[in-house]
C-alpha cells in the first residue's frame, strides 16, 4: 500500500513531466517518416478498412448488428483499441528501452510507463475526433451520451498505466515477457467486442461471455460504443460492471506499484 | 586548503558491487525465483571501497582496465546501485561520460530540451540554458539534425556541453575529455578549471596520467576492485606509474599469474562481520 501511495504521489508531482516527455516521445517516433504524425491516423485507417472487408463484408455479408450497420458498430468500438494495444506494447517495453537514457539522473522511474502510455493519448484524441466527424455523416450525430467519454478515457489510461506498471517491471527482468505480451494483445483483439459481437454467444454460452467480460478493456470498448452511437449511459446501466472495472484497476495498480518499487533500484542491473 | 572545518562532499563507506555471472539463461531465472539457493558465479566489481572527498577536491581514479573505476563513478553518480555499503553525496552529481544517453532520433536541440526537462528545469530556465549549451557545443547547423547523424566526437561534445552547463555540485568525468579535437579539449579543460575555482568537487577517470598530474589534487588507485592507494595525486601517480612499468615488463607467464590472482580474488565470497 505504501508503494502505491509513493507511485501515485509521483504521478501527481511529475504530471508536467509526463505531458512534456510524451510529446518528445511522439516527436521521436514521427521524425523518421516523411508523413510523420499522419501515420498515427493512416495506420488505423488501413486496419479498419481490412477488418471491415473481412468481418463486415466477407463474413457477415453486411448484416447489421442489433440494428446498427457493421461499419458504424465496429468504428465506435475500435477507435479506442489502437490506444489500448499501443499503450500496452509501448508501456511494457518502456523501462527496458528508456533506462539507458534516464538512469543517469535522479529520475522518478514510475513516470516512464506513464508517459509512454500518455504518448498514445494524443493520437487517440486525433483519431477520436476524426471518427466523430465521420459519424456525423453516417447519421450518428452529437448526443448527450458523449459526456461519458471522458470517464472511459480516464478509465482506459488508468487501466493501461496499472497494467504496464506490472508488465514493464517483469519485461525488464525477463525480456521474454515482451514477446508474451505481444501475443496476448494479438489474441485480445479477437476476444474483445471489436470485430464481432460476443452477444451472439449469449443465448447458448452465457458463461463464455461472462469470462470475456473479465477483460477490463471489454468495459472500455463497450462504453465508447454506447457513447458514440448514443445508446445510453453504459457505466450507470451496468454499474456492477463499473464497480468490477475500477476494483480491478485498483488491485492491479497496487500490485504494479509494489513490484515496481521493489525492483526499480535494480533495473539497471538487469540489462 | 588549511581551512579548519572541512565539508564532506562525498562519503563512500565499505561499498561493494557484486555482479552475478550466469552460465546459462536458466540459471539467472532460477536465481531470481528460488530464494534460498544461490546460482551463478559471483564477481566483485568493487569490494569494500571506502574514501571521503572534501568539498572542492579533485580526485582522479586510476587503475588498469576493468579495475572498477567506471563502476565506482557510476555508483557515486547514482546510476547503478551498490550491493552493500553506503554512499553519501551532498549535492547534485552529474556524470559526464562518452555515452550519456541521447535519443538518436531526436535533434541535438530536442535532446538538450529533453535532458534539461528530465533534470527538473522549467521552461524559462530551459530556453536560457539551451542557447548556452548550443554555443558551448560548437555544433553549428548540426544542432537541428538528428543525433544519429552525428560523429562520435560531436555526440560527446553535446553530452559534455549539457552536463557541464547545468551547473552541478559534483562532477564525475569518465574519459570524456579524451574525445573531441584539441581545441574542444582545451576549452573543456578551461571549463573544468572554472569549476575548480568555484570549489566544486570533481572526480576524474582517465588513462592519461599527464592530464591527471596537471589537474588532480588527490588520486585513488583501484586494483581488482579494491582500493590500493589513496592520497596526494603526486605520490599515488608515481607509485601507479612504477607499477605500470613493472606490469609492462612482465613476461606472459607472470601476467597470466597476475590476472589469475585477480580473478580468484574477485570471485571469492566476501567474509564480512
Amino acid at each position: 500500500m505504501r508503494a502505491a501511495m509513493t507511485v501515485l504521489k509521483e504521478q501527481f508531482k511529475y504530471f508536467y513531466l509526463v505531458r512534456r516527455l510524451s510529446v518528445y516521445e511522439l516527436k521521436s517516433n514521427a521524425s523518421a517518416n516523411y508523413l510523420g504524425m499522419a501515420w498515427e491516423v493512416i495506420q488505423p485507417a488501413i486496419q479498419i478498412a481490412i477488418y471491415w472487408f473481412v468481418f463486415g463484408f466477407g463474413l457477415r455479408g453486411k448484416a447489421p448488428i442489433a440494428g446498427v450497420d457493421f461499419f458504424h458498430w465496429m468504428l465506435a468500438g475500435i477507435v479506442v483499441w489502437f490506444m489500448i494495444s499501443q499503450g500496452i506494447l509501448k508501456g511494457t517495453k518502456s523501462i527496458f528501452s528508456k533506462i539507458k537514457i534516464l538512469s543517469k539522473m535522479n529520475f522518478p522511474m514510475s513516470v516512464i510507463p506513464n508517459y509512454m502510455v500518455f504518448a498514445q493519448f494524443y493520437p487517440h484524441l486525433l483519431l477520436l475526433g476524426i471518427v466523430i466527424i465521420v459519424m456525423q455523416f453516417l447519421g450518428y450525430t452529437v448526443n448527450i451520451y458523449y459526456l461519458q467519454l471522458p470517464i472511459y478515457m480516464f478509465g482506459a489510461l488508468a487501466a493501461l498505466f496499472s497494467i504496464t506498471l506490472i508488465t514493464s517491471t517483469l519485461a525488464t527482468i525477463v525480456q521474454d515477457v515482451q514477446k508474451l505480451i505481444q501475443s496476448v494483445m494479438r489474441m485480445l483483439l479477437y476476444l474483445s467486442p471489436i470485430l464481432w459481437p460476443p452477444q451472439i454467444l449469449g443465448d447458448k454460452f452465457p458463461m463464455i461471455v461472462t469470462i470475456m467480460k473479465l477483460n477490463p478493456f471489454y468495459y472500455i470498448i463497450e462504453g465508447y460504443r454506447r457513447a458514440i452511437l448514443g445508446q445510453g449511459w453504459y457505466f450507470i446501466d451496468n454499474w456492477q460492471y463499473s464497480l468490477y472495472f475500477w476494483s480491478l484497476v485498483i488491485v492491479l495498480f497496487i500490485i504494479g506499484a509494489a513490484l515496481h518499487v521493489k525492483f526499480r533500484r535494480h533495473f539497471v542491473d538487469f540489462i | 586548503m588549511g581551512v579548519t572545518k572541512m565539508e564532506k562532499s562525498v562519503i563512500v563507506r565499505n561499498v561493494s558491487k557484486r555482479y552475478k555471472l550466469y552460465g546459462r539463461k536458466l540459471e539467472r531465472l532460477k536465481d531470481l525465483l528460488i530464494p534460498r539457493k544461490s546460482y551463478g558465479k559471483e564477481f566483485f566489481a568493487l569490494r569494500d571501497v571506502s574514501f571521503e572527498a572534501e568539498k572542492g577536491d579533485i580526485i582522479g581514479f586510476v587503475g588498469v582496465n576493468g579495475s572498477g573505476k567506471s563502476t565506482l563513478s557510476n555508483i557515486i553518480a547514482g546510476v547503478i546501485p551498490e550491493t552493500s555499503g553506503e554512499v553519501t553525496v551532498n549535492g547534485q552529481a552529474a556524470l559526464i561520460a562518452v555515452n550519456i544517453g541521447l535519443d538518436r532520433k531526436l535533434s541535438g536541440r530536442e535532446n538538450i530540451e529533453l535532458k534539461l526537462l528530465m533534470l527538473g528545469f522549467n521552461k524559462k530556465e530551459i530556453s536560457e540554458l539551451e542557447e548556452e549549451i548550443i554555443e558551448f557545443s560548437e555544433l553549428g547547423e548540426f544542432i537541428d539534425q538528428p543525433v544519429k547523424s552525428y560523429s562520435s566526437g560531436m555526440k560527446s561534445r553535446l553530452g559534455f556541453s549539457i552536463s557541464v552547463n547545468v551547473d552541478p555540485d559534483i562532477l564525475i568525468i569518465d574519459e570524456a575529455l579524451s574525445v573531441g579535437d584539441k581545441a574542444f579539449a582545451e576549452k573543456s579543460l578551461a571549463k573544468m578549471m572554472e569549476f575548480k575555482e568555484a570549489g566544486k568537487t570533481m572526480f576524474f577517470v582517465s588513462h592519461s596520467i599527464g592530464q591527471m598530474r596537471s589537474f588532480c589534487e588527490k588520486a585513488l588507485w583501484l586494483e581488482f576492485g579494491e582500493v590500493k592507494m589513496f592520497g596526494q595525486a603526486g605520490e599515488v601517480l608515481d607509485e601507479y606509474e612504477a607499477f605500470l612499468d613493472n606490469y609492462k615488463n612482465m613476461t606472459k607467464k607472470e601476467k597470466k599469474k597476475f590476472q589469475k590472482k585477480a580473478a580468484k580474488k574477485r570471485s571469492k565470497r566476501q567474509k564480512h562481520s
